[in-house]
């Protein structure tokens, strides 16, 4: 048996939206046991499964090792300041 | 307004009681099925069986009757006849109390499902193609997933001893489900289509492509008198089913 990692999408602009997992021998066993688990009461009309092996992980360590980044978020405000200096002089 | 005659009545009834009886045994399985998401996939086509089965017991009465169908009405129909009255084939029935008989006999019977309801897709009854493509719908799945199981099983040798004893088991049921019912001689076929007996050579070719072949004047069938019969397994599945409504059989739901 494969783990394997089942997204949803639901009419309109949706993305595909992760749903939870399953077990299953085979890839058409994944997708018809989990039309039946994640879809059943018409939860979205389209459905990828994906191999959990074949998903590449970024972990944490690598992928958000420092959180604490002001440098990298501009409000603006600082330019904005500068510009009512700047009409605050003609 | 009747348009229904009893001929057509004793057919859909016939197969109601078939959609019924199955569903009713295939949820059986939900809690006990080899594995979790099988359990739940299993459990929910009985889920659909049951909903075929009250489609068919709602328009038969709202035909009688030419009013929407009360739920005791349709209660009544489902649940509350004498065993004698039912024309449930033995293939829904039976209990299949192991795990590949109750593969196969998903497989056969759905695959016999499909033929019927294909037949009254053809329906000159508005009523009926709206059932039949609804149904239809939902059998496209229940096959792919039958399926789907018996090729990830055929590689596997127990699995295949298992299916190969189930198959011996169930084939004779298989075969008794194209008895017609008591009754169902003169329906009319721009109404609900060819006779189950006219379907068997599909279904049987259907088989072949799947399991193998066979030879089918070989089998011994069994007698279920034009469907008049109970066999011997209905009468757990009876009770079981009956339990909560015979509390109160007056109860509104």
């Amino acid at each position: 048996m494969k783990v394997y990692e089942v997204f949803l999408k639901k009419q309109g602009k949706d993305e595909f939206r992760h749903v939870g997992s399953l077990e299953a021998a085979n890839d058409e066993l994944a997708i018809v046991l989990a039309r039946e688990n994640y879809a059943r009461r018409a939860e979205g009309e389209l459905m990828w499964v994906v191999d959990r092996d074949h998903i590449h992980v970024g972990d944490e360590e690598f992928i958000a090792p420092n959180a604490d980044k002001p440098h990298r978020h501009n409000d603006g405000s600082v330019v904005a300041e500068r510009r009512r200096a700047g009409r605050a002089d003609t | 307004m009747t348009s229904l005659g009893p001929a057509e009545r004793a057919v859909l009834l016939a197969f109601a009681d078939d959609e019924h009886l199955m569903g009713q045994r295939h949820t059986e399985w939900i809690g006990v099925a080899p594995f979790l998401e099988e359990d739940m996939a299993f459990a929910s086509i009985g889920q659909d069986e049951l909903g075929h089965a009250a489609m068919l017991y709602e328009l038969v009465i709202s035909d009688l009757t030419g009013a929407p169908p009360s739920a005791q009405a349709v209660d009544a129909l489902a649940f509350r006849r004498d065993p004698a009255d039912y024309r449930s084939c033995w293939l829904a029935e039976a209990a299949c109390s192991e795990w590949a008989s109750a593969l196969v006999r998903h497989w056969m019977y759905d695959t016999a499902e499909a033929l019927r309801w294909q037949e009254l897709a053809g329906s000159s009854d508005v009523r009926l193609r709206d059932i039949a493509v609804r149904a239809m719908s939902e059998e496209r799945y229940h096959l792919r997933h039958a399926d789907a199981l018996l090729d990830a099983l055929a590689g596997d040798a127990d699995a295949g001893a298992r299916l190969a004893d189930a198959l011996a088991e169930m084939l004779p049921l298989g075969v008794a489900l194209f008895d017609d019912p008591l009754g169902a001689d003169n329906a009319v076929g721009s109404t609900v289509g060819r006779p189950l007996a006219a379907l068997t050579q599909e279904w049987q070719a259907a088989v072949d492509r799947r399991f193998g072949t066979r030879t089918w004047g070989s089998i011994e069938t069994v007698d279920q008198a034009r469907r008049t019969l109970r066999s011997a397994q209905f009468a757990t599945v009876y009770a079981d089913m009956r339990e909560v409504i015979m509390l109160d059989p007056e109860a509104t739901w």
